[in-house]
């Protein structure tokens, strides 16, 4: 009696609710956020959803840095008809895959003949395949569009999988697919909030650059993502599993800007020892690297600036100028004190991709650290400047450091310049295919350096001032929070993520705390109030 | 039995051929001497763009005097072989008005469009490759391809505007299988029929495209925007399975020859030298057999990256940080890389001009616009940056001249283009470069 009653207020408070809605014409639900899927984040769905045996063939839109982020550029890029083309290619050909003979087993459901339409076959198929896909459930119209053109082609064709083929095809290629979206729903208190599906495919796609699974998706269906209780137990869940490395793994290439690879070329003359090999495998030494530390080890993510230990194969083993006597493909290493390596700055990732193809870069290193590291952007140097004397190589400046020193003599250089080149310059102890080296054109290289006040040498020295430096550790809480919630990083108030910063802090900065913290807190899922003026509801109905 | 236009004209021209020996080419022209095709349509007119990284070097470039019989320079000498179909433009203005000189960027944005860019790294506004398409791309299958002969989809300066540029083929492999992969329908082959598999994807696509009215609700103004390109990109796509029903009308005399093998493409420029012309073939291809109106190439990014292996600085370093040789007055080494692009340049020109159809090759019913983002790159000075205009447009532009600095904005070159390929328009650009006045004297 008691439960009716509370069924019958809850009733007609959500009565009263949709009718003040409708009075004011504000809209029930606004999409807040829109993502396309990153070629990772769509193979991973498309492998969770059909199984690894599926094929993804086919290339993706490259994407853009926002921010320090590829991530916030998926909130802002569309699909062009090149990227169209290709999302309808890829859809086909998974389609053709799914409703192939040897697939056909794994299907929800047997039509009654194989050679006519069913309906109800069709729609369990795609409503099954869809709720994955979507990331909630189909709406009866959704399904139906799709039911329609398969019974349409299953009978031209005589083929009941042939037209389930194309109506699978159709939800593969759909908006609702290849953009996550976001949607807020008002939460009370005039007060908005992420409904369930898409709290669910946040975190999913945070914690396992995929999909969200059958649990999560039921988990959101009950509505336990909106429960303090029912969060930390899917968060717990999926921070458990080996999967989060995949996530984790998403996060680390995205923040350390390891898809600069893609373009990086080495000058085969200076050096001939670089390949494309060294180069895929220093990406994922650094990948390595992070998650080991990260999730493995569960370490002190300010080690990451001064940890020696790394993993290495034969192709870094050639690089690193190290002997490697060992069978298997990669070994866990650690590199000898007093090598100058100190955590990641000083694995051929980083080095070699913020290096000129020819020659190291105190600058361009100096830059992209400053950037990856501490949240810092070097503003773009001013039109007109005169750079020459940081080349004469013949001159009476004999090294890089002497040369910039000249060059930033110059009042409107000197600014940036003593921003980013410290950092830069005490990595001058590696070529740039990283390997280690003490003189330059004949002269032993100085590797002091001086930033904010403090004095420190060498790639040790800048390991230690990173390490101890709290601009570093907020500076990843910050990236984490970003990348999660698709935004520029730099747009992000530092109160968004106060108290996860706060928690990673007190946790000696261990990075399952950091994503809990920023999971769970409060304000994670609360939206802004959509305009009223906007109301698209009603002007696209009309 | 009917006898149409079309087949009359193959007829006799057939017979004449075997026959009488007539001269290949009259026999593809009517009465007033205007190129048709085999199907008795004219051919199209295309458009192709190629853009370069950091300019040239004002000193060495520019010809002493403008009109038609200016003298060759030294850096537009691998450009001689097409002297008679090319236009060169000197001496033209770039106002950003109130915008800031985005570096590498401002310069390639506003050859582009007309507008000096509100954003680094966006377009205010679709390119103008994408403004012709509109008009003269409807029927063919692609309504444009871009390609990067360094090996970078996002070496594109191609785009609907904003951030997002249309990706580009980053290897001949990956060209190739675009245009003459699956989908690719011969038009040299007789025994055409339509596949039944494009109209089965048009009702597909169609489902698709009804999600529209659904989608589009509950979207702030930014992802309305973003939608609409989706399926503006959905529309494109079904245009290009209308396109797959209908019999290829050109009959181009080129043979398709195999996949390319894989290619090493990056910033090198011996690679460069090695892919640019292979892409500009299979570019010059996919215009003669109407796969696509519009071919996009680019060598580098804005800012160059390329480099000479040995050279431990590179084209994009060596303009900065090269002095200038007290005697010569310039750059030496960015002298040379700036003859190395004009070098790439002209092996676009060579494969375009190398396929004949009708009176003369695709070139002359092509017009190829040619654009950097800097006119002296050490300093980031964008006014004066060398423009150059290819082909004869089908008869509708005038080549062969040098339009000396009258101090024009860039944009002109734009109108005059677009007003060549048949682009209704009075009026381009926007701002100090919003522009009324085409070079009527270049229009034919």
């Amino acid at each position: 009696m008691r439960n009716l009653a509370v069924s019958l207020l809850s009733l007609t408070v959500l009565a009263s609710a949709v009718g003040i809605a409708s009075a004011q014409a504000a809209p029930s639900s606004q999409v807040m956020s829109m993502r396309r899927l990153t070629q990772a984040e769509y193979r991973n769905s498309i492998a969770d959803i059909f199984g690894k045996e599926i094929e993804v063939r086919g290339s993706f839109e490259p994407t853009i840095r926002v921010g320090g982020l590829q991530a916030a550029s998926t909130s802002v890029l569309s699909v062009t008809p090149v990227g169209f083309e290709s999302f309808t290619n890829m859809a086909d050909s998974i389609a053709v895959q799914v409703t192939g003979e040897k697939y056909r087993a794994k299907l929800p459901c047997t039509p009654k003949d194989a050679k006519t339409p069913d309906d109800a076959c069709t729609a369990q198929v795609l409503s099954f395949y869809g709720r994955q896909l979507y990331r909630r459930p189909l709406t009866q119209d959704e399904i139906k569009a799709s039911v329609k053109l398969s019974n349409g082609l299953a009978k031209s064709q005589n083929d009941f999988y042939a037209g389930l083929r194309y109506g699978l095809a159709s939800l593969l290629q759909a908006p609702d697919f290849v953009f996550r979206m976001e949607t807020a729903v008002p939460a009370g208190n005039k007060q908005w909030a992420l409904d369930p599906y898409s709290r669910a495919t946040r975190l999913s796609y945070l914690m396992w650059d995929s999909t969200p699974d059958a649990e999560l998706l039921q988990a959101a269906e009950k509505g336990e993502l909106n429960t303090a209780a029912g969060l930390e137990k899917q968060v717990d869940r999926l921070m458990a599993s080996p999967r989060l490395d995949a996530g984790m793994r998403a996060f680390f290439n995205d923040m350390l800007e390891l898809d600069t690879f893609d373009t990086v070329s080495k000058d085969s003359i200076l050096y001939p020892k670089w390949s494309s090999g060294i180069a895929a495998s220093a990406r994922e030494e650094t990948l390595r690297t992070a998650i080991d530390l990260a999730l493995h080890e569960n370490g002190d993510m300010r080690d990451l600036m001064t940890t020696r230990k790394t993993f290495l194969n034969r192709n870094l083993a050639a690089d690193y100028q190290l002997p490697f006597q060992f069978k298997g493909d990669w070994v866990p290493y650690e590199f000898a004190a007093g090598s100058g390596r100190s955590g990641i700055l000083t694995q051929a990732s980083m080095l070699t991709m913020f290096s000129h193809p020819g020659r190291s870069s105190p600058t361009k290193r100096g830059v992209a650290m400053m950037d990856i590291f501490l949240c810092e952007p070097t503003p773009a140097p001013p039109a007109n400047v005169d750079f020459s004397v940081v080349n004469d190589v013949n001159g009476a400046l004999k090294t890089v450091r002497e040369r910039l020193t000249a060059h930033a003599t110059n009042s409107t250089c000197a600014s940036c310049h003593n921003h980013s080149d410290p950092i830069g310059l005490s990595l001058e102890g590696f070529d740039t295919i990283a390997q280690r080296r003490t003189m330059e054109n004949g002269k032993e290289i100085d590797l002091s350096a001086t930033i904010q006040g403090k004095k420190f040498s060498g790639s040790e020295g800048l390991g230690k001032f990173l390490h101890d430096n709290p601009k570093y550790t907020s500076c990843m809480a910050r990236k984490v929070y970003a990348y999660s919630r698709g935004e520029n990083s730099e747009d992000v108030s530092a109160s968004a993520f106060k108290t996860a910063n706060k928690s990673f802090a007190d946790s000696g900065f261990r990075m399952r705390s950091l994503l809990k913290a920023i999971v769970e807190d409060k304000d994670y899922f609360s939206a802004p109030t959509p305009e009223t003026t906007s109301a698209p509801t009603k002007v696209a109905a009309q | 039995m009917k006898f149409d236009r079309r087949f009359l004209l193959r007829g006799t021209c057939q017979g004449a051929l075997a026959v009488m020996a007539l001269p290949f080419l009259d026999c593809f022209l009517d009465s007033k001497g205007k190129v048709l095709a085999a199907t008795g349509r004219p051919l199209p007119t295309r458009f192709n763009t190629f853009f370069f990284g950091l300019g040239l070097t004002k000193q060495l470039w520019i010809p002493k005097t403008g009109g038609k019989s200016y003298e060759m320079t030294g850096q537009l000498k691998p450009l001689e072989p097409y002297r008679a179909k090319l236009n060169v433009f000197s001496g033209l203005r770039v106002p950003l008005d109130d915008n800031p000189n985005y570096q590498h960027w401002s310069g390639a944005a506003a050859a582009a469009t007309g507008i000096s860019p509100t954003k680094q790294s966006e377009f205010d506004s679709k390119t103008i490759d994408q403004q012709i398409a509109d008009t003269i791309s409807h029927g063919a299958r692609f309504k444009s391809i871009s390609a990067s002969a360094a090996g970078d989809p996002k070496q594109s300066y191609s785009s609907l505007g904003g951030a997002n540029t249309l990706p580009a083929e980053a290897s001949p492999l990956s060209l190739y299988t675009r245009l003459f992969g699956p989908g690719f329908q011969d038009p040299t082959k007789g025994d055409w029929k339509p596949d039944p598999q494009a109209m089965i994807q048009q009702s597909v696509l169609s489902v698709v495209a009804d999600n529209r009215k659904r989608v589009m609700q509950n979207l702030g103004s930014a992802d309305r925007a973003r939608m609409d390109q989706y399926f503006t990109s959905v529309r494109e796509a079904e245009l290009q399975m209308a396109a797959q029903l209908q019999r290829p009308e050109i009959q181009a005399k080129v043979t398709i020859p195999d996949a390319p093998a894989e290619m090493v493409c990056n910033n090198a420029l011996p690679n460069l030298r090695k892919v640019t012309p292979i892409m500009a073939r299979l570019g010059a291809l996919a215009l003669a057999t109407d796969q696509t109106r519009v071919f996009n190439l680019s060598v580098s990014e804005p800012g160059s990256q390329i480099f000479m292996p040995g050279d431990s600085l590179g084209y994009h370093q060596s303009t900065h940080e090269e002095p200038i040789d007290p005697v010569l007055g310039y750059q030496p080494r960015v002298a040379q890389y700036n003859v190395d692009t004009m070098e790439l340049f002209a092996m676009l020109l060579k494969e375009l001009d190398g396929v004949p159809e009708g009176d003369g090759t695709i070139l002359d019913h092509s017009l190829v616009f040619a654009f950097t983002d800097q006119s002296f790159a050490k300093i980031h000075a964008v006014d004066g940056l060398p423009i150059f205009v290819a082909g004869g447009a089908s008869g509708r532009m005038k080549a062969g001249f040098h339009v000396a600095g009258d101090s024009s904005p860039v944009s002109r070159v734009g109108l005059t283009i677009q007003k060549a390929m048949g682009v209704s328009l009075d009026v381009w650009g926007k701002g100090s470069m919003e522009i009324r006045q085409p070079y009527t004297d270049l229009l034919a």
